[in-house]
């Protein structure tokens, strides 16, 4: 936790650095939550909260626990208070829309944060998903360019699944043209469950007679059940294996060579990133002004929008003390086991 | 069939030879179609895999390999040791919706004190910590199940509403325990219940060794019998009836320990344990196929004859089998399982009888987390982590594989070896599936087809009974 | 748990039965033993074997059974008469112990005591015959004899085979024909179901025996067997309370009748006092006759 406090506090003295240069004071900013049912949400909204009232504006916030109906009623009221600036975490995509458009209706500016809905007038700011596939794709290459590569996909009914999948494919796609890599097992994991991606990879071990030298996991978690397949072979540590999410446990896996990256998102950069961009709004910043925007086609509908993708952080063995000096994981967890070879861990 | 006073027994000339055959033996008509249907789905995922990707299973596919069938019942072990203590609960007439999130909230009780409690306490490895984290795996798991049996009895609220609501607010407790992360790695030694590392296989001698005790047992019990009835003058079963019984049930139990004989440790382990302890490494010529070790030009390479181990039982299957036949026991020897089964006949027959129902109820539930207890060891142990998602929907898979086998949902019928029989017929189905690379999607879809399917036949043929 | 309960109270009843030690499994001697002759000689001096006094059980507001009081000696039976919902089994119920009564007391040989629940009854030697036969269904008839009383092998285990060679010789008396032992008694015909209740509720040397309408299912020649088996019981000196809503299956059996109307005890009467008809009008109008000694649910004007 004291990680958290740590950031929040470098968030505020940045956020405050700003504000002054903005003066921004005055305005409102709102969030409508989709569920704090998960914990991560709160996370994202003190980090907020911290950023726009250290600028001297108001923030309020809403819940829609998990129900799209009530979300557009939150908005709804929202509206009535008359913020400047309206932060969408949609519960559901699609049937956000019309609530959408009573708010840029209302003259109201919107940002679809992390969780896209496509609508051209809202920014869209979130963790380039596409760009984590990337990056998993491109730890593995470093440490085996060619072989048999097993995927070990998230959720079918999840977009980012296919996101992160379409991102190791344009990595690898010339060594695989070039028949250098060859996909053996390609699997969606029924609600990420790392006991399921287990099972999965044991019946990719299976059919393929063990000869899988690499496997795209898509989140940590998997990548423990993959693991636990891989070690029963005594092929762990052998076999590079991707994650993302920064798993305590996954950075241990890191540090012990069992697991090659963890593609880490850091929630409080995306919040202060949003807090910033819509204090820029409120002062009426032109959207495509604002630092860091591009423009963003890659939803299900295409529509383009303009959009602020940070770019999340590998996690390997080289960079393991950046993580613990971060204070994201203490050097007991993350070197919890492990004997030699990892500088952080001395 | 005749149901009056004066003629109980139909004449045996009108018996058909097979009717004969089923009463003669005591064998179950039904475990044996089931029995029947699990061959036929391996047959087929064996075809069907061979195709795709030719192999040396014995219709040339995967999946009738030592290896598949070794790796498919460690796969089944969790679940079935769930639904043995659901058939109980639903001979009952009582449900236990919340074993999924029970187990999740175990599992992952059971890491965190492995691992940010003792671990950092004890040092890594410590003894305490596996015996620590089994121990509060069992105590936590029966007094959950208690507390779900008390609030059924004494408070009087319905199982099914009593556990809806602990599925769904054991998630939440056992995602607050961890913040939602995954918890890993468990204590080496807890580690060995999974059944991953080579500690936990028993090795062909004491497999062989063990499958002959069995044999004895199941030879002895058949003696045991025929004394027994001969001592009551009950009519005796004919001489070639029991011969077949001994002979078959042996059979069966030495053909399995054969199969799990012949899964040999994969390569690189055997590598790994013959430079820790100096085996000797023949050398040999190179075969990408082969399963042994071999030495080539100062190289490690696999080939066809050279140093090669095999695993045998591993002990989350052995655990799980262990469980059937207690809980078999438990079930058919016992007073309390009497009671289970009278009761869920009639219960207000055996409140009259003087049976204390109540506290029969919270027994049975506590029994049921006890079991989901031990199953929150082998997938924690076999997955190496704890996370909250470790158990979801199993519960759904629990009261499949139960119904599967032949437990009635109106209470009163049901047997322990026909759910875990049920377990291996669903975990069949799903590990086929994903053998031949299709989605979860359509494993969803065949395994609800196959639950409905099984109580439809179920029906058809108790019909034809009356 | 049950088992230790049981056992517990049992002792108790040894010392306060004189007729205990003399009957132990005589249930199919059909002479008549020296003390049950002289239990039914006379029955009118000796101790009430059960005496239930001023009973009353309400459910919901509604008085199942006001201030009923029944008695019941050694060799006796009683007919407890009256329509559906006259409070007959209830009342009957309060001494087997499936419900607990309000207010009232019940003395066992004279002296007061407290049933709680069917446990406790049969403690006292009190055994019931439902009218739906309270049977678990779906296991054998031995199963059903014992079930609560399971015999037991020295390792603690079900001991099935000593428990099915006990039920074959009970049956066999009851039922010579029956041979179904394996099957679960739900695939036995009624008149077989209703051996099984009875043999459960004689086996274990019952000193007062209930049976709640226990010829409603049965065929004639069923029923006669009943009657046959209520003689012999009698002769041993079994208390017996028969209770039905048609007068004619218990007049020629019963010793004394007992009337019941909307929860109250309209009169008793030996059944060498009243006639048929007498008792019918105390079933349908309440109405007391000159032989009965009339209860608290008599008509005023009666008689």
């Amino acid at each position: 936790m004291k990680n958290i406090i740590k950031t929040i506090a470098l968030g505020a003295l940045l956020a405050t650095a700003i504000g002054g240069v903005a003066e921004a004071k005055g305005k409102t900013i709102a969030v409508s939550w989709k569920t704090f049912q998960e914990e991560r949400w709160k996370g994202d909204e003190a980090a907020i909260k911290k950023v726009v009232e250290a600028a001297g504006d108001k923030f309020i916030s809403t819940d829609a626990q998990g129900s799209a109906q009530k979300q557009a009623a939150d908005i709804e009221g929202l509206i009535a208070q008359k913020p400047d600036v309206i932060m969408v975490v949609a519960f559901d995509s699609d049937a956000i829309l019309p609530s959408i458009k009573k708010i840029s209706d209302a003259g109201i500016k919107s940002i679809a944060y992390d969780v896209q809905f496509e609508d051209p007038n809202a920014l869209y700011i979130t963790f380039d998903n596409v760009g984590v596939g990337r990056i998993m794709a491109k730890e593995v290459l470093k440490v085996k360019d060619s072989g048999n590569f097993a995927f070990i996909k998230g959720d079918k009914g999840d977009p980012n699944a296919t996101f992160l999948f379409q991102g190791q494919l344009e990595v690898l796609k010339a060594q695989m043209d070039a028949g250098k890599i060859k996909n053996v097992c390609e699997t969606f994991t029924d609600g990420w469950k790392p006991d399921n991606a287990q099972k999965n990879m044991e019946q990719c071990l299976t059919s393929t007679n063990n000869k899988v030298d690499a496997v795209l996991s898509e989140n940590d978690g998997m990548a423990s059940g993959v693991v636990a397949a891989l070690k029963a072979q005594g092929l762990a540590g052998s076999v590079p294996v991707s994650g993302q999410d920064g798993d305590l446990a996954a950075i241990n896996r890191v540090a012990l060579g069992t697991q090659t990256v963890s593609v880490w998102k850091n929630t409080d950069d995306l919040g202060k990133a949003a807090a910033n961009a819509a204090i820029a709004l409120a002062d009426g910043t032109a959207v495509d002004k604002i630092p860091g925007v591009a423009k963003f086609n890659g939803g299900k509908k295409k529509v383009e929008m303009n959009a602020i993708l940070l770019a999340p952080t590998p996690i390997t063995k080289a960079n393991i003390g950046d993580a613990i000096k971060a204070g994201h994981i203490t050097k007991e967890q993350a070197c919890a086991g492990v004997k030699d070879g990892v500088d952080a861990c001395k | 069939m005749s149901s009056t006073g004066s003629s109980q027994e139909p004449g045996l000339n009108q018996e058909g030879a097979v009717t004969r055959f089923f009463r003669v033996t005591e064998i179950n008509p039904r475990m044996l179609g089931m029995v029947a249907a699990l061959i036929l789905i391996w047959c087929i995922f064996d075809v069907w895999s061979g195709f795709i990707n030719p192999n040396e299973g014995l219709f040339g596919g995967s999946f009738l390999t030592p290896r598949n069938l070794w790796t498919l019942l460690v796969q089944t072990s969790s679940i079935a040791v769930m639904s043995s203590g659901m058939v109980l609960l639903i001979v009952m007439r009582q449900l236990d919706l919340s074993v999924g999130s029970m187990l999740s909230l175990v599992a992952v009780a059971s890491a965190v004190l492995q691992v940010y409690q003792l671990g950092p306490l004890l040092g890594v490895g410590h003894p305490l910590i596996w015996v620590a984290g089994v121990a509060l795996c069992l105590a936590l798991g029966t007094g959950i199940g208690a507390v779900n049996g008390a609030l059924t009895a004494y408070a009087k609220i319905p199982a099914f509403i009593v556990t809806l609501g602990g599925l769904i607010a054991y998630k939440g407790i056992a995602f607050l325990l961890a913040s939602g992360e995954t918890v890993a790695p468990m204590d080496q030694t807890f580690e060995v219940f999974g059944g991953g590392v080579q500690q936990s296989w028993l090795g062909p001698f004491w497999s062989w060794t063990l499958a002959l005790v069995v044999c004895a047992v199941i030879i002895g019990a058949l003696i045991n019998g025929r004394r027994q009835r001969t001592r009551f003058n009950f009519t005796l079963r004919p001489v070639w009836a029991e011969f077949l019984l001994g002979v078959v049930g042996s059979g069966v139990v030495l053909g399995i320990t054969k199969v799990m004989n012949s899964y040999p440790w994969p390569p690189k382990l055997i590598e790994n344990f013959a430079a820790a302890n100096n085996v000797v490494i023949p050398a040999g010529i190179e075969d990408r196929d082969g399963s042994a070790i071999c030495m080539a030009a100062e190289k490690f390479v696999r080939c066809t004859t050279g140093l090669i181990y095999y695993t045998g039982y591993s002990l989350p299957v052995l655990v799980a089998l262990a469980v059937g036949l207690v809980m078999t026991f438990i079930a058919t020897r016992t007073v309390f399982g009497r009671y289970v089964y009278a009761t869920g006949g009639n219960p207000e027959a055996a409140e009259l009888s003087g049976i204390n129902t109540k506290w029969l109820t919270i027994k049975v539930f506590a029994l049921m987390g006890t079991l989901v207890g031990i199953s929150s060891v082998i997938s924690s142990a076999r997955l190496n982590a704890a996370t909250n998602s470790l158990g979801l929907s199993n519960e759904l898979y629990v009261i499949a594989a139960t119904v599967i086998g032949g437990t009635s949902l109106a209470g009163g019928v049901g047997t322990i070896y026909g759910a875990m029989l049920g377990a291996l017929i669903m975990q069949s189905i799903i590990s086929g599936m994903s053998l031949l690379n299709l989605p979860a999607a359509y494993q969803d879809m065949v395994v609800g087809g196959v639950l409905v399917l099984a109580v439809w036949l179920d029906q058809i043929y108790s019909r034809r009974l009356k | 748990m049950a088992k230790k309960a049981v056992k517990r109270v049992a002792p108790k009843k040894i010392p306060t039965k004189p007729a205990a030690a003399k009957k132990s499994g005589a249930v199919a001697e059909s002479h008549e033993s020296p003390l049950a002759v002289k239990n039914r000689q006379d029955f009118e001096a000796s101790a009430p074997l059960v005496e239930m006094r001023d009973i009353s059980i309400a459910f919901g507001g509604i008085k199942a059974v006001d201030r009923a009081s029944i008695e019941l000696r050694p060799g006796e039976v009683v007919g407890v008469l009256g329509h559906n919902g006259a409070g007959k089994s209830t009342l009957i119920k309060i001494l087997s112990g499936a419900y607990q009564r309000d207010a009232g007391s019940i003395l066992i040989n004279g002296k007061e005591v407290t049933i709680n629940n069917p446990r406790d009854a049969k403690a006292y030697g009190i055994e019931t015959i439902y009218q739906t036969l309270a049977l678990a269904d779906n296991v054998d008839a031995a199963a059903n004899l014992y079930l609560g009383r399971e015999l037991k092998t020295r390792f603690g285990t079900l001991d099935d085979a000593a428990m099915e060679s006990e039920t074959r010789k009970v049956m066999h008396r009851l039922n010579p024909n029956f041979r179904r032992f394996k099957e679960p008694v739900v695939k036995l015909s009624g008149g077989q179901r209703q051996s099984v209740a009875i043999a459960r509720a004689i086996h274990f040397n019952a000193r007062i025996l209930i049976m709640d309408e226990p010829t409603a299912a049965l065929g004639p020649q069923e029923t006669a067997q009943v009657g046959d088996l209520i003689k012999q019981l009698k002769a041993d000196g079994i208390g017996i309370f028969l209770i039905s809503h048609d007068l004619h299956d218990v007049f020629h059996l019963a010793d004394k009748i007992v009337v019941m109307k909307n929860g109250k005890v309209v009169g008793t009467a030996r059944t060498t006092d009243v006639t048929n008809d007498e008792v019918l009008g105390m079933i349908i109008a309440g109405k007391c006759p000159k032989g009965a000694i009339p209860g608290p649910g008599a008509m005023r004007d009666a008689a």
